[in-house]
């Protein structure tokens, strides 16, 4: 029991008559007092039950009232739980019907985390590590939400492996909304620069996986209306990325890793042709990148997965480099020099 | 790499409450301290998370939130000796899973990593994979990235710092200059499919960053460290700004600004030029320079000043020539 007097004794009992003097209940108690409560039923409450009894919602509930502002905060709020990982289930009484009788809950088996799974300290520590990898955007703050739950397991958090400081970048603008739209099954719509053409083109397409290949993202995708497969660039994508409105079907297929190997079995169909200058960087450099084969005239063979990425690469290295096939490789690359040279010629800023 | 907690948002709270619950069941008794040291929390957000868990509940059957449907703590232990002791529980057993997009998160993490020495049993890291998978609450959602290779040379480095001795290697610098180096290597770095050892160098009596492809004849040595990352400070950043940087205005199209990010310095000013973002960017020598320029061609134009602008002409010049007229 608390002593009188504590902290604890604060509004517990407060009636929701004296809603108006209640002080301000801090959200994450509104939101921790919802998922126990939801816990708790098995037979789940209606949003009536939970609106005029929940901690947080009590106070500002008017019982000869509407309600509005506070049911589009339970809207809210369910959204927030929910991208927790916190199964919020809606369940529907048969014998009743209509949206009032909805009744939510979240059901124990499907929220707790199976018992068997467990993690050893060397698990624990090379999943810090995972997590460390995202510095930036949502990939950050899930993973670093999945160490809060991994440590609730007690798996020891304070030997991080030493030595590593890893990462990968998610630069485009275009990664969260479709990282969003993937896991919310919307068909999305973009401008795309597709490699070669000078304008781009509005693409409309069900989004099946995001991965990164030779430090790239690539959406694959499945194009809306042609049901063709087609994989973009992330940062070839023009300006914003709409949703459609429209929703598709989950697929059931492991799409990213179907993804990763098409775009590994195109860089690996790809061969190009380089002389590098001796003892250049370019020689160090490319005879270390993966797959280089060096031939026996000193040659390197290079694979690439897109003409145009791979000819701005071979540009950036200037004279250390000379393309000698494929002809449309070695025809970008000197016209990439060219431009480059061209566009700092003397008096033409 | 380590930085001061993040201020938190209430979403990330609820995360943090619903999994310190469970633990502090599990742990039956513990000192405030030490929880603020299991989750990397100060000692005021643990006792804050605390107080809160200690007057929160269910409605009950009352719909009053009554002593028996609420959590409670040994008060006196809390407040006397700063220890957190539960006494009545509610609703939360054991610990959430993990949210499909948490899981996915640490699994694309998982799969870049692929490529250190640590993780050399493969079998393992799928079975590490597979229990995520099944221990979150929803299909993790298909983010992957490609499997990193394993490379010799960063297990070679691993070894070397794990042991605490010098390693010894040819590096070639991005001008061509070649010099064998002594080192004490300090951390492993990468961004994305680049991978970097930031060491002591003897030769330059500091700290220095190489590029794992631009190192070549490595091999560890006989010899203890001088520094390690204890006594050598250790910036979170990449590169590192030094005096002896140019500074170079250019111009650059609104879709290359994100890919010369890193070369941009905080306090450089962005000024709209037609089409174009006037800004500067911080290069370390011309060479560095012409690189970067060159590798984005009709994208990145360099303003001034002229010697800059001449050398990389110069250099896209130069390249062109050996393709003949």
């Amino acid at each position: 029991m608390r002593p009188v007097g504590s902290p604890a004794s604060k509004d517990a009992t407060v009636s929701p008559e004296r809603a108006a003097d209640a002080p301000r209940v801090p959200v994450e108690e509104r939101l921790f007092s919802l998922v126990l409560a939801l816990l708790a039923t098995d037979t789940g409450l209606t949003k009536n039950e939970i609106l005029s009894t929940v901690q947080g919602y009590r106070q500002r509930y008017d019982h000869g009232g509407a309600n509005a502002n506070l049911e589009r905060q339970f809207e809210r709020d369910k959204d927030d739980i929910r991208d927790l990982g916190v199964p919020l289930e809606t369940v529907e009484t048969p014998a009743e019907s209509g949206n009032q009788n909805l009744r939510y809950r979240i059901p124990r088996g499907s929220y707790e985390l199976p018992r068997d799974i467990t993690f050893s300290v060397e698990e624990t520590a090379i999943l810090g590590l995972a997590a460390m990898v995202w510095r930036e955007g949502s990939l950050s703050t899930e993973s670093r939400r999945a160490l809060v739950k991994l440590r609730a397991l007690g798996g020891s958090s304070d030997e991080p492996v030493l030595g590593y400081a890893p990462s990968l970048r998610v630069r485009d603008s275009a990664f969260e909304p479709l990282r969003t739209a993937l896991d919310k099954h919307q068909i999305v719509r973009f401008a795309y620069l597709k490699p070669g053409e000078l304008e781009s083109r509005v693409r409309t397409v069900i989004p099946l996986a995001l991965v990164q290949h030779q430090g790239r993202w690539h959406l694959a995708a499945e194009e809306s209306g042609t049901g063709a497969q087609r994989t973009f660039l992330l940062r070839r994508i023009v300006g914003q990325v709409a949703t459609t409105g429209e929703t598709f079907l989950p697929r059931s297929d492991d799409e990213s890793a179907r993804a990763l190997r098409e775009l590994e079995e195109v860089w690996a169909s790809h061969t190009a042709v380089v002389e590098v200058e001796l003892e250049s960087d370019a020689a160090t450099r490319l005879l270390k990148r993966r797959g280089t084969v060096s031939s026996p005239s000193g040659a390197l063979e290079l694979h690439y997965s897109d003409l145009n990425i791979i000819a701005d690469e071979l540009a950036s290295f200037g004279p250390e480099v000379l393309v000698l096939s494929p002809a449309d490789l070695r025809d970008a690359v000197r016209s990439r020099l060219w431009r480059t040279a061209d566009d700092h010629r003397e008096g033409t800023p | 790499m380590i930085k001061r907690p993040p201020a938190l948002q209430a979403t990330d709270k609820l995360a943090f409450l619903l999994s310190l619950v469970p633990w502090l069941i599990d742990r039956a008794e513990v000192s405030v301290a030490e929880t603020a040291k299991h989750f990397g929390m100060t000692e005021q957000q643990i006792r804050d998370a605390v107080m809160l868990i200690a007057v929160s509940g269910i409605p009950g059957e009352t719909h009053q939130y009554q002593d028996g449907d609420l959590f409670d703590i040994a008060w006196d232990r809390f407040e006397d000796n700063d220890e957190i002791v539960l006494t009545h529980l509610v609703a939360i057993d054991d610990s959430p899973r993990f949210s499909g997009r948490e899981a996915a998160a640490l699994i694309a993490g998982l799969q870049y990593l692929s490529a250190l020495p640590e993780n050399a049993d493969r079998g393992a890291i799928d079975s590490l994979m597979a229990k995520l998978a099944r221990g979150a609450s929803a299909r993790p959602s298909e983010v992957a990235v490609e499997a990193g290779e394993t490379d010799a040379a960063l297990a070679l480095i691993r070894e070397a710092v794990a042991t605490g001795v010098q390693v010894e290697f040819d590096y070639v610098n991005s001008r061509g200059e070649h010099e064998h180096r002594h080192a004490d290597p300090l951390r492993i770095e990468s961004v994305d499919t680049d991978w970097y050892l930031r060491a002591w160098c003897h030769l330059r009596g500091a700290v220095r960053i190489f590029r794992f492809d631009r190192v070549s004849a490595l091999a560890i040595t006989a010899r203890p460290i001088e520094h390690n990352s204890g006594d050598v400070p250790l910036p979170d950043e990449l590169f590192e700004g030094s005096a002896d940087d140019l500074i170079v205005t250019v111009d650059v199209t609104a879709a290359a600004l994100s890919l010369i990010a890193d070369y941009i310095p905080d306090d450089a000013g962005r000024t709209t030029v037609g089409d174009l973002v006037r800004t500067s960017v911080r290069v370390s020598h011309h060479h560095a320079l012409m690189r970067l320029v060159t590798g984005l061609p009709g994208m990145v134009t360099v303003v001034e000043p002229p010697e800059a602008r001449h050398a990389v002409a110069e250099w896209a010049a130069a390249g062109a020539a050996r393709y003949g007229i």
